[in-house]
């Protein structure tokens, strides 16, 4: 199947005065994918969406979604009736119950999906006549997407979706997005949860300071920065530091722990009969392959702690 | 302490109500009530005792007096003018007639001035000018006769409206008035910047609802807003207060008008203030002043000239005295002079609202 562009950027600016928010950024997302903007908090994403969703005017540089260009009145027409949309931070009408509030939104685009069925979809039916202010914060943001799905759009665009959401309802949400990948949604996700985009995306651009600093799936991105699989010898001291420095050079004693680097096939069975042939102390052994955050941390030289740097 | 200073300093809306409220107020009532100059009234006078194309010498003299005075801004009625049709068209409150053979009857000592006000007791300007008319009255018997009474002149007292209201049948349309402002205006806002608090604003600018849309809906949501606030205040007028004036056609216009003039100026202070606080201060630094100089509890007569040419740039100035008219007085012709006057500021700031509100980030 070809790939077709739905969102196109190129060379987008945006500057808000002195301070330049995204800077000169181009990339492709293609019908059907999970497409993840990640980055720390002040890295652009948000601008890049609102622009995307003609919240935003562009400084230069142009950006169309599904063949429209945002900076003209009539293509911003077409793509507020074909997209949905979760703002971040977004809360909707407190007195309204689930079902009012859908309905509400459905009244905006005159067309879309029959709202029974997105309870369904979100599993919100046992509270569908419940008021907004009274679901808890996770049942609220499935609400929130339910909203973002109103017209049955062919992107949505969900900003930072499991900010300040427990890991029980982050995992809900991660299930809601996987539905919609099986929908064959486009799917317009940002945040600054690795792990997040790691598990939903098909593609990801990592956005640090208003630029992209990587473009890719998530296994090319660990493959190219992430670094080497690395066996953990938890506990292992000093001795079987000294066993496994003499094969493996490369290996490193960190507060207790041996980790050492996994090349090639053969690395693996070779170290743990190293080990185990000499009858060596340690917890655990542990197989720890490389993630998007090494990504990350390779390309920046910091952390995303809690969406910020460190 | 120190913290609570600090939190009450930066807060818009403590600042408001402590410090500007205050100051307001004292400013506000302190120019109210603090009036040095004499009042001056609208007074129409319609001299009928005509004598050869001329006025009569006496009836002449009495005007001059009145004239004199300072106090009366007189306005001369022609003499053919049919009176009745001319109260009305001209929303006049206070009119003194001199009747045909105003002169013979002062020489027969049985002449008689009428005074048509409203009920002195629900104006205090029509009692005023009714002890300016006596005393002129009284001057000018003195005048004629050189000496004490017997009077030659006295004074009618006619009331301008048919029924018999009181106090209450006055405050009740300044009340609705007063009521289409605050819901509106109010409401307005405060729908606006919660919405805007809590994303509802950037979700709909997402959606194909335009911002003219929605400007529209939010006037049309205080539009009913102001139809139950009204409906309310009418219906505990009748039962507890058996208040007589209720609505008729021309003030249910003027009161679709004030409903649709106040949710407009409403929507563009929310243009300026975004948050809650500052809305809320923002509304009030607006209606407060609107509330006492725009004649929904004093009359605009009582206030010094400043004051009154103040309050003839406000809405509501021209939505209470429609009111009046059309609830009132019956002065059909003046309640929808005011009317279309309200309606244009009301159209004014809707467009401009739609205009300058921003529906998209900046």
């Amino acid at each position: 199947m070809s790939k077709e562009a739905v969102i196109q950027v190129e060379s987008l600016v945006k500057k808000y005065k002195d301070v330049t928010a995204v800077d000169g950024v181009s990339f492709t997302v293609n019908r059907g994918e999970v497409f993840s903007f990640v980055g720390p908090n002040g890295a652009g994403k948000t601008t890049t969406v609102e622009i995307l969703v003609c919240l935003r005017d562009v400084t230069a540089g142009t950006a169309k979604v599904l063949g429209f260009d945002v900076a003209s009145r009539k293509g911003q027409q077409q793509i507020r009736k074909r997209v949905g949309v979760l703002p971040q931070d977004f809360n909707t009408f407190d007195l309204l119950t689930v079902k009012e509030n859908l309905n509400y939104y459905k009244k905006m685009y005159g067309k879309g999906m029959d709202i029974n069925e997105l309870i369904r979809l979100v599993d919100l039916e046992d509270k569908a006549k419940t008021l907004y202010k009274n679901l808890s914060g996770g049942l609220k943001k499935r609400l929130a997407i339910a909203i973002a799905l109103v017209n049955d759009p062919e992107v949505v665009f969900l900003d930072e979706p499991t900010t300040g959401l427990d890991p029980k309802a982050r995992r809900d949400v991660w299930d809601l997005i996987e539905g919609l990948r099986d929908q064959q949604k486009t799917v317009f996700l940002t945040t600054h949860y690795m792990d997040e985009a790691e598990v939903l995306s098909d593609r990801v651009v990592i956005i640090s300071y208003g630029k992209i600093i990587a473009d890719g799936t998530p296994s090319e991105l660990i493959s190219q920065y992430g670094g080497k699989t690395t066996l953990i010898v938890e506990e292992g001291g000093t001795e079987a530091y000294n066993l496994l420095q003499k094969k493996f050079p490369n290996s490193k004693l960190e507060n207790g722990d041996v980790l050492v680097p996994i090349n090639g096939k053969s690395d693996l069975p070779e170290a743990v009969m190293t080990l185990n042939g000499n009858k060596a102390k340690y917890a655990e052994l542990i197989v720890r392959r490389p993630n998007l955050e090494d990504v990350f941390l390779k390309l920046t030289g910091k952390k995303i702690v809690d969406g910020e740097l460190s | 302490m120190g913290g609570a200073l600090r939190v009450w300093f930066r807060s818009k809306h403590t600042l408001f109500w402590a410090i500007a409220f205050p100051i307001l107020l004292m400013l506000l009532f302190g120019a109210i009530f603090s009036v040095n100059e004499a009042p001056s009234f609208s007074f129409y006078v319609q001299n009928q005792d005509i004598i050869n194309g001329e006025p009569s010498q006496f009836s002449a003299m009495f005007v001059g007096m009145l004239n004199e005075t300072g106090v009366l801004k007189v306005k001369m009625v022609d003499a053919n003018v049919d009176i009745a049709k001319y109260i009305d068209d001209e929303g006049v409150e206070l009119l003194l007639l001199i009747p045909e053979g105003f002169q013979q009857s002062c020489i027969t000592q049985n002449a008689s001035v009428v005074l048509k006000t409203v009920p002195p007791e629900v104006d205090t300007s029509a009692a005023t000018v009714r002890g300016v008319v006596e005393q002129i009255v009284e001057i000018f018997n003195t005048a004629a006769t050189g000496e004490q009474p017997p009077q030659i002149v006295t004074v009618q007292q006619e009331s301008l409206v048919s029924e018999n209201y009181r106090f209450i049948d006055f405050f009740v349309p300044g009340l609705i008035g007063m009521s289409l402002m605050t819901t509106g205006i109010f409401g307005a806002i405060g729908w606006n910047t919660r919405n805007r608090e809590l994303g509802i604003l950037k979700k709909l600018a997402t959606t194909p609802l335009s911002k003219f849309e929605w400007i529209i809906g939010v006037v049309l949501f205080e539009m009913v807003m102001c139809a139950v606030s009204t409906a309310v205040i009418l219906t505990v007028g009748v039962l507890i207060f058996n208040i007589r004036v209720l609505p008729n056609i021309y003030s249910v216009i003027l009161i679709a008008a004030g409903a649709i003039t106040f949710p407009g100026i409403g929507m563009v202070i929310a243009r300026f203030v975004k948050e809650t606080d500052s809305a809320d201060a923002a509304a009030n630094a607006v209606a407060f002043p609107m509330m006492f100089l725009s004649g929904s509890f004093f009359p605009l007569e009582m206030m010094p000239e400043f004051l009154r040419e103040i309050a003839k740039v406000l809405p509501l100035t021209y939505l209470n005295n429609g009111l009046r008219d059309s609830m009132v007085y019956g002065n059909v012709s003046s309640a929808l002079y005011n009317t279309a006057i309200v309606l244009v500021i009301g159209l004014v700031f809707i467009i401009l609202g739609s205009l300058i509100t921003s529906w998209r980030e900046e």
